[in-house]
C-alpha cells in the first residue's frame, strides 16, 4: 500500500513545474503594468525589458560576473563555516542534555541578536576584509542550523538507540548507522533555512564595508537613483536563495530516499 | 540467569516499583502480566539495562546489570527497526558484530528472515511492510545477535488479533527451537496462558508482584489458572 503510494507522490513532487512558471509569469505580468502605469513617477519602476537591458549592461562591463563571484564565495565560504559548527553543536547538544542545558540559554539569548547589529563589532574587531563577512554569514547560519539539527538529534526516538545497544552496536556505528540517518531530515531543513540566512546576512556583510559583491552594488546603485540596475541585484539575490534552496532540497531528496518528508 | 536482588525503583518521589525479587531460569519462558502502571515494562527495562534499580540490583548471570549488552536481546512494541535498512538490512546490523565476510553475513541475515517467514521481503523498507511482518523483522534482528535472553516489551500489542496469534505461534516454535531465555511483558491473560511455562501476576501502585504462577511442573493446566489470574487482576485495586 505505502510502495503503490509513494510513486505517485514523489511524480507530484517533481512534475510540478507548470504552478510555478505560471507564478513567476503572473509576477512579471504585475510587473510590466505597475511600471507602464507609473505608479512611482517616471522611470522609478523599470519595465522587465529595462531591467533586462541593465543586466545586459552589467554582464558586458564585468560587474554583474565580479559582483556574483565575490559574493557567491562570501555566502559560501560563510555557510560552510557557519553549517559545519551549527551541526556539529547540534548533535551534540541533542545527544547530550547536560550540555544542552549549558548551551541553550546562551543560543536562545543570541538569537534575537541580527547579524547586522554585529557588523560594526566585527568592523572594529576585524576590520573590513572577508575574514570578517564570513564571520558575520557563519554567524546567522550557525545559530539556525544548530537549533533545527539540536532539535532534530533530541527528537530521534529512544527506541533506535536502546536497540543498537541491546544488539551490540559499539559507539560508532550508532552513531553513522543510527544517529546521522535519523538525524538526516533535520539536517537537510537547517541547511535549506541557512542558505537562505545565508544570503540575508551576506547584505549585511556588504554594508559594512565591501568593494565589491551584489549588495555593495545595490548600494551604490541606490546613491545614483540607478533602480533598472537595483532590481537586477534584487532578482539576483532571489534567484540565488532559490537555487542553493533547490540545490539542497534536491540532494536531501536523494540521500534520504526512505523519508516521505 | 537473571536474578532481580530487592530491585527497586523510583522516578522522582514516585515508587514505580516495590523491592522484587525474581530469578528467571536459564531457557524458561515468563510472561509478566499486569495492569497499565504496574511496572511490568519497568522491570524489563531493568534486566535490559535501560532503567538503573534505585536500589537492589540486577543480575545476568551472577554480574551485575550496568547498562544494555548483547547477551540480552530485546523486542519493542513499536519494533524499533531503522528505516533506512530493508529488512535484510536490519537483520544485518545486528550481524556485523560478528566480523563475518559480507557475503556470508548476507547469507545468514536471509536465513534469519527465513525463519521468520520473510524470505520474500527482504529487500523491503520497514515503511512497506504491515505491523506483523515488522514485529517479524524485529524479532530476527533480536534473535541474530544471538541473546541468551530475550526481553520482550508487549511485541504484538499493535497488531490485529490474527496477525497476533499468528506471531504468537511463532514466537513459540522459536523459543522451542533456540532455548533462548524468554521475559515476555503483557496485559493479556490469555497471550500469557499460551506461550508461558510461568506467569508473573504484577499490580499497581505501587508495582509490585503478587502472584507467580507455574505451569510446567504438570501441577496446574492453563485451565486452571485462568480464572485464578484473572480473580487477582480483578481484586487488586487500582
Amino acid at each position: 500500500m505505502a510502495r503503490a503510494a509513494a510513486p505517485s507522490v514523489r511524480r507530484g513532487k517533481t512534475a510540478s513545474t507548470g504552478p510555478p512558471l505560471v507564478s513567476a509569469g503572473l509576477l512579471l505580468l504585475l510587473w510590466w503594468a505597475a511600471a507602464r502605469a507609473g505608479v512611482l513617477g517616471d522611470g522609478l519602476v523599470p519595465t522587465p525589458w529595462q531591467t533586462l537591458k541593465a543586466a545586459h549592461a552589467m554582464w558586458a562591463d564585468g560587474t554583474l560576473a565580479a559582483d556574483l563571484r565575490a559574493s557567491l564565495a562570501r555566502a559560501g565560504q560563510g555557510f560552510a563555516y557557519g553549517a559545519t559548527a551549527g551541526v556539529a553543536l547540534g548533535f551534540l547538544t541533542g545527544h547530550r542534555p547536560r550540555v544542552a542545558a549549558l548551551v541553550s540559554p546562551v543560543m536562545s539569548f543570541l538569537r534575537p541578536i541580527p547579524a547586522i547589529a554585529l557588523v560594526p563589532l566585527i568592523t572594529a574587531w576585524f576590520g573590513i576584509g572577508e575574514q570578517a563577512k564570513h564571520l558575520v554569514i557563519a554567524y546567522a547560519v550557525f545559530l539556525a542550523v544548530w537549533l533545527y539539527v539540536h532539535d532534530g538529534v533530541a527528537r530521534i526516538p529512544a527506541d533506535y538507540r536502546r536497540a543498537a545497544r541491546t544488539l551490540g552496536v559499539p559507539a560508532w556505528r550508532r552513531l553513522t548507522e543510527v544517529l546521522l540517518p535519523a538525524a538526516a531530515p533535520s539536517v537537510v531543513t537547517a541547511l535549506r533555512h541557512g542558505a537562505g540566512l545565508a544570503f540575508l546576512a551576506l547584505v549585511a556583510a556588504e554594508l559594512g564595508g565591501a568593494q565589491s559583491g551584489i549588495a555593495y552594488r545595490l548600494q551604490v546603485d541606490g546613491q545614483f537613483l540607478r533602480t533598472d540596475h537595483m532590481f537586477v541585484g534584487i532578482i539576483e539575490l532571489g534567484l540565488l536563495g532559490l537555487a542553493a534552496d533547490a540545490l539542497i532540497a534536491l540532494t536531501g531528496r536523494r540521500l534520504i530516499h526512505w523519508s516521505t518528508s | 540467569m537473571i536474578r532481580l536482588e530487592g530491585v527497586e525503583v523510583r522516578y522522582g518521589d514516585a515508587l514505580a516499583v516495590a523491592a522484587t525479587d525474581l530469578e528467571f531460569a536459564q531457557g524458561s519462558f515468563t510472561s509478566l502480566l499486569g495492569p497499565t502502571g504496574c511496572g511490568k515494562s519497568t522491570l524489563l527495562n531493568v534486566v535490559a539495562g535501560f532503567v538503573p534499580p534505585s536500589g537492589g540490583r540486577a543480575l545476568m548471570d551472577g554480574a551485575p546489570v550496568t547498562g544494555p549488552g548483547s547477551d540480552r536481546g530485546m523486542v519493542f512494541q513499536h519494533y524499533a527497526l531503522l528505516p533506512w535498512f530493508t529488512a535484510r538490512g536490519n537483520v544485518e546490523f545486528a550481524l556485523k558484530r560478528f566480523g563475518l565476510p559480507r557475503a556470508e553475513r548476507r547469507a545468514h541475515a536471509l536465513r534469519a528472515l527465513d525463519d521468520v517467514g520473510l524470505a520474500d521481503a527482504a529487500e523491503k523498507y520497514p515503511a512497506q511492510l504491515s505491523g506483523g511482518m515488522r514485529q517479524r523483522v524485529a524479532l530476527a534482528r533480536a534473535l541474530a545477535a544471538e541473546p541468551r535472553v530475550l526481553l520482550m516489551d508487549e511485541p504484538f500489542g499493535a497488531l490485529d488479533a490474527i496477525t497476533r496469534r499468528r506471531m504468537q505461534q511463532l514466537l513459540a516454535e522459536l523459543w522451542r527451537r533456540t532455548g533462548t531465555t524468554v521475559v515476555l511483558v503483557t496485559h493479556d491473560v490469555d497471550e500469557a496462558l499460551v506461550l508461558s511455562q510461568r506467569i508473573v501476576v504484577m499490580a499497581a501502585g505501587p508495582g509490585r508482584v503478587i502472584a507467580d504462577h507455574r505451569m510446567d511442573d504438570g501441577t496446574a493446566s492453563p485451565e486452571d489458572t485462568r480464572p485464578r489470574i484473572v480473580a487477582q487482576l480483578d481484586t487488586e485495586p487500582r
